[in-house]
């Protein structure tokens, strides 16, 4: 008897217009490579590499019809007509009144943390990211954790984890005085939790109590789009708004904003940063040409300045987010099937695989999920993220931190692969979770001082 | 037999246009008022020749836009990382490559790691954004010109060389406990785009070799500079410009560059050293600012465009076309009686705007005076090179001048024609006329750091 029909697909909004081969190896071929590479896949060469999950920062695929802006670059070194399109772009569709672009997150997040935060101030925030940590203590800031309890279980199903904790804010006011609260980041769609979003009530008591003691909120606003998603799809009251709009009520709730463009911007390279102050712009135009470039185009050319603007119109259509959530919800999908342990609800940009759940054999100095990564890799030349122990670093007297969350992350680039290279991803997942029994940890034998995830280096067990 | 034709065309023609706007000098006028008398702070639309900088200005051939297509966006172990790399290390012969966005990236994390309040960096002469970034260390900037490099007018074949003596003098007293760095920076930007012979780079290794002390090379123009070698100097005439190049960057302990310029791209930057040691403090830098080391803050497709521009810098057909055109621009500006620095550089023509206006108090920035009469006549836009961008003040608040008032007209690589050329030198037989001016402009705003970019300015009440 045929089979009755139950559901109705959907597929991408988009055809493909332009194709990039990739190359397939053996695992004899991998094993060499992943040897070589230390048994961190940041040290992979991308040749070597089948699908390549390692993040989607950059490794998105853009339109034609952001190629075609891409050729209008402008490039004059000052007062670029792209420079003016994407501070519209900004204007139009996040409200802030001043923009400075950088080369890319980090970029922004160094500027403004030098600006806003005096040596000794806190900085709260909704869970660490690490570039932001770092340059706020480079700024000579203590960055604390007020997210709620949540989201440090894998596990627990509430829909909204990237809140603050109102709680742990409040306590923090109360010890130390809000004049030595340099400001709130808030980061929406909160990356090291699993891609979790803020809901909007709670972004509008957050900034109730902040208003009240003269607190600015800062928002990395990254994955701001997939944040506004997520508040469309779950929030009650907001299934009728747009993702345009949803995106736009974020921002407003905020003074200023920090952006990597390279993700949900659909860029390859850019960011920027902003703010409604204009004393905070003016010290930022002065320092962005020390590290940056001339404000007008802040170590960007102007072809990827117009990409940028065309990427932030683009990233706001809902059929768009629809399909870039489809993707990542479809994958989360397949590896419950299989019966691996992954953070739940699934986030917006990628499947966080609970590697401590995965490998409860190793203990959190066997490093699980640098050995998770490297075992994928080796199976099947897919490419994934340490996000755990490694990720985490160490604190200003030299200890581990040892974060709850022990994950793998396989972060999906955006409009680049298909459901086909998603089901070979949980397939290989869910291969390596069968003979997960017999896999031994790694032990660490190279530790850069900063960032060290990036470069370290392992050995097996 | 060859006819010897003597008119020089491009090696190149033209496959994509960009189309640029002349306007009227009234809507000039008023689009100066707007930008506070600063050409930084116009909008590229109301130009109609740009010769701000030949930074990032310059026109891709379509085989680095091919190479564009090609670019490999991973985050990490890019094959466009690759490419880079080995073109880079073929270059330098340095075997640690750091991507960079840009050149002042690569001089923050080089210089951060360097400098320091006791800290001394000895130089031919420190362009504006190397010079910023060495005293935001807290550390002193020494430019070490010989006496006669500062005559605008005398011809020397090597005018960008540092002043040997004056280095061994620094040296000899600071000692290499506190000097970071020795920076050879080639071709000399600031002394007027001149080149610096092989000859005084050896000297310079062999100095810092007595003395312990690191030598930087600043090669963002390393191509025009090995014409000039090639041309000038003894003993390389048969050699390739690539060659030529390799041979001076193999002599510094570390190599810096912007690639906007002889890199032939739009964005990008280089930073290249020998240690093994420094190189890993620089890739923490690196990372924590700029991004991870196989991209450093740049696009594949920049690094692949960057790979391909490398290589096409030293085609012997477009260095001559380069240092010609820009020549050409400069020596008939001499013929018209305009105060040129002679002889001409690579790239762009330096004009000496206090010899122009004789008149005009150097508080008034004669250089400015030039800036915007150039542009409200002809559209021009180009940048002053005096006390706007060098001036300090001392401690009763009086403006300390630099050595020379300066304009300098960049010019972008393969991006205008002779006729554009030809149109900015009619603009200077309007410029003749205004040779008795006697006021000039005060700044009404400048941030503490590489003001030039942003400050802004008005007409000096002194009238006339």
């Amino acid at each position: 008897m045929a089979t009755k029909i139950t559901r109705r697909s959907w597929a991408e909004p988009y055809k493909m217009k332009m194709v990039e081969l990739l190359k397939t190896t053996s695992r004899a071929q991998r094993i060499k490579a992943i040897r070589e590479a230390g048994f961190n896949t940041f040290l992979l060469r991308s040749e070597d590499v089948y699908i390549d999950l390692l993040t989607d920062s950059g490794t998105n695929s853009m339109s034609d019809r952001q190629w075609s802006a891409f050729m209008l670059g402008d490039e004059a070194y000052a007062g670029s007509q792209s420079y003016y399109k994407l501070e519209d772009a900004i204007h139009k569709y996040y409200g802030y009144k001043y923009v400075i672009p950088t080369h890319q997150g980090r970029g922004a997040e160094n500027i403004l943390s030098q600006i806003m935060i005096k040596k000794g101030q806190y900085v709260p925030g909704n869970m660490y990211f690490t570039t932001t940590r770092v340059h706020q203590e480079l700024a000579g800031g203590i960055f604390v954790d007020v997210i709620i309890e949540e989201a440090h279980d894998p596990n627990n199903l509430h829909p909204f984890k990237g809140n603050v904790d109102l709680q742990k804010l409040e306590n923090l006011v109360k010890i130390h005085g809000a004049e030595k609260i340099a400001y709130l980041t808030l980061a929406s769609n909160v990356n090291m939790a699993g891609g979790q979003p803020f809901s909007m009530e709670n972004l509008k008591a957050v900034r109730d109590f902040t208003k009240k003691h003269g607190i600015p909120i800062i928002h990395d606003m990254t994955r701001v789009a997939e944040n506004a998603y997520f508040i469309q799809q779950r929030e009650p009251g907001y299934q009728e708004k747009s993702i345009r709009e949803i995106v736009r009520e974020i921002c407003d709730h905020t003074d200023g904003a920090t952006m990597s463009a390279k993700k949900d911007a659909l860029v390859n390279i850019g960011g920027f940063m902003a703010t409604n102050d204009p004393q905070v712009f003016e010290e930022a135009r002065n320092l962005v040409v020390v590290y940056e470039g001339l404000h007008t185009y802040g170590g960007l050319a102007g072809r990827d300045m117009e990409a940028m603007a065309v990427g932030i119109k683009e990233s706001l259509d809902d059929r768009h987010q629809h399909a870039r959530v489809g993707q990542v919800l479809y994958l989360g999908e397949k590896m419950q099937e299989y019966g691996i342990p992954i953070v739940k609800p699934v986030g917006g940009h990628g499947i966080f695989v609970d590697a401590r759940a995965f490998l409860p054999q190793l203990s959190q100095d066997q490093f699980p999920a640098q050995t998770l990564a490297a075992e994928i890799y080796m199976d099947s030349g897919v490419r994934t993220m340490e996000r755990g122990i490694v990720s985490a670093g160490r604190n200003a007297k030299g200890e581990n931190y040892y974060p709850k969350l022990e994950l793998v992350r396989f972060t999906i680039p955006r409009r680049v692969y298909t459901q086909a290279h998603m089901d070979v991803v949980a397939e290989s997942a869910a291969l390596v979770y069968e003979r997960r029994k017999k896999i031994r940890g790694l032990r660490m034998v190279y530790e850069p001082k900063y960032l060290r995830f990036f470069q370290a280096r392992f050995e097996q067990l | 037999m060859d006819e010897k034709i003597k008119t020089l065309a491009e090696p190149f023609r033209i496959k994509m246009v960009e189309p640029i706007r002349m306007t009227t000098r009234a809507y000039r006028e008023e689009a100066l008022l707007q930008a506070g008398y600063n050409p930084f702070l116009l909008v590229s639309d109301d130009v109609f020749i740009d010769l701000l900088t030949d930074s990032g200005t310059g026109a891709m051939s379509q085989s680095q836009w091919a190479g564009m297509m090609m670019g490999d966006e991973s985050y990490a172990g890019a094959r466009s990382w690759i490419k880079l790399e080995q073109v880079v290390r073929e270059l330098t012969g340095m075997p640690h490559v750091l991507p960079t966005h840009q050149g002042r990236a690569a001089e923050r994390i080089l210089y951060g790691l360097l400098g320091g309040t006791d800290r001394i960096f000895l130089s031919n002469t420190h362009f504006d954004t190397t010079r910023a970034n060495i005293e935001f260390t807290g550390a002193t900037a020494l430019d070490l010109m010989p006496e006669e490099a500062l005559d605008p007018e005398t011809w020397m074949p090597f005018k960008g060389n540092i002043d040997l003596d004056k280095l061994e003098t620094q040296l000899a007293h600071y000692g290499s406990e506190r000097v970071a760095a020795v920076i050879l920076t080639v071709t000399n930007n600031s002394s007027g785009g001149q080149p610096v012979s092989m000859a005084n780079a050896r000297a310079v290794r062999a100095l810092c070799d007595r003395y312990g002390v690191m030598m930087v090379i600043d090669g963002c123009r390393i191509a025009e500079n090995a014409y000039f070698i090639r041309m000038r100097e003894d003993g390389f005439q048969d050699k390739s410009y690539h060659d030529i190049a390799r041979e001076m960057l193999e002599l510094g302990d570390a190599f810096i560059m912007s690639a906007k310029k002889d890199g032939m791209v739009n964005m990008g930057g280089l930073l290249c050293m020998k240690d093994k040691e420094l190189s890993v403090k620089c890739i923490n830098q690196l990372i924590i600012s700029e991004g991870f080391a196989t991209y450093g803050g740049l696009s594949g497709r920049d690094m692949e465009a960057m790979a391909i521009g490398l290589q096409e810098v030293f085609d012997p057909d477009y260095l001559h076309y380069r240092i010609r055109s820009t020549a050409y621009l400069g020596e008939k500006l001499r013929e018209k009686g305009i105060p040129v620095i002679w002889p001409i550089g690579g790239h762009a023509v330096y004009i000496d705007a206090k010899k122009l206006f004789p008149a005009i108090p150097v508080d008034q920035y004669p250089g400015q005076v030039l800036v915007c009469e150039l542009y409200k006549i002809g559209g021009i836009r180009c940048v002053e090179v005096g006390s706007m961008m060098f001036g300090k003040y001392d401690e009763q608040g009086k403006l300390i001048p630099a050595s020379q008032e300066l304009v300098r007209l960049a010019i972008p690589r393969r991006v205008y024609t002779q006729s554009h050329i030809d149109f900015v030198l009619e603009v200077f037989d309007f410029i003749l006329e205004l040779r008795d001016r006697k006021s000039g402009y005060r700044i009404t705003y400048e941030p503490a750091f590489l003001r030039h970019f942003t400050a802004r300015l008005e007409p000096h009440p002194g009238g006339g």
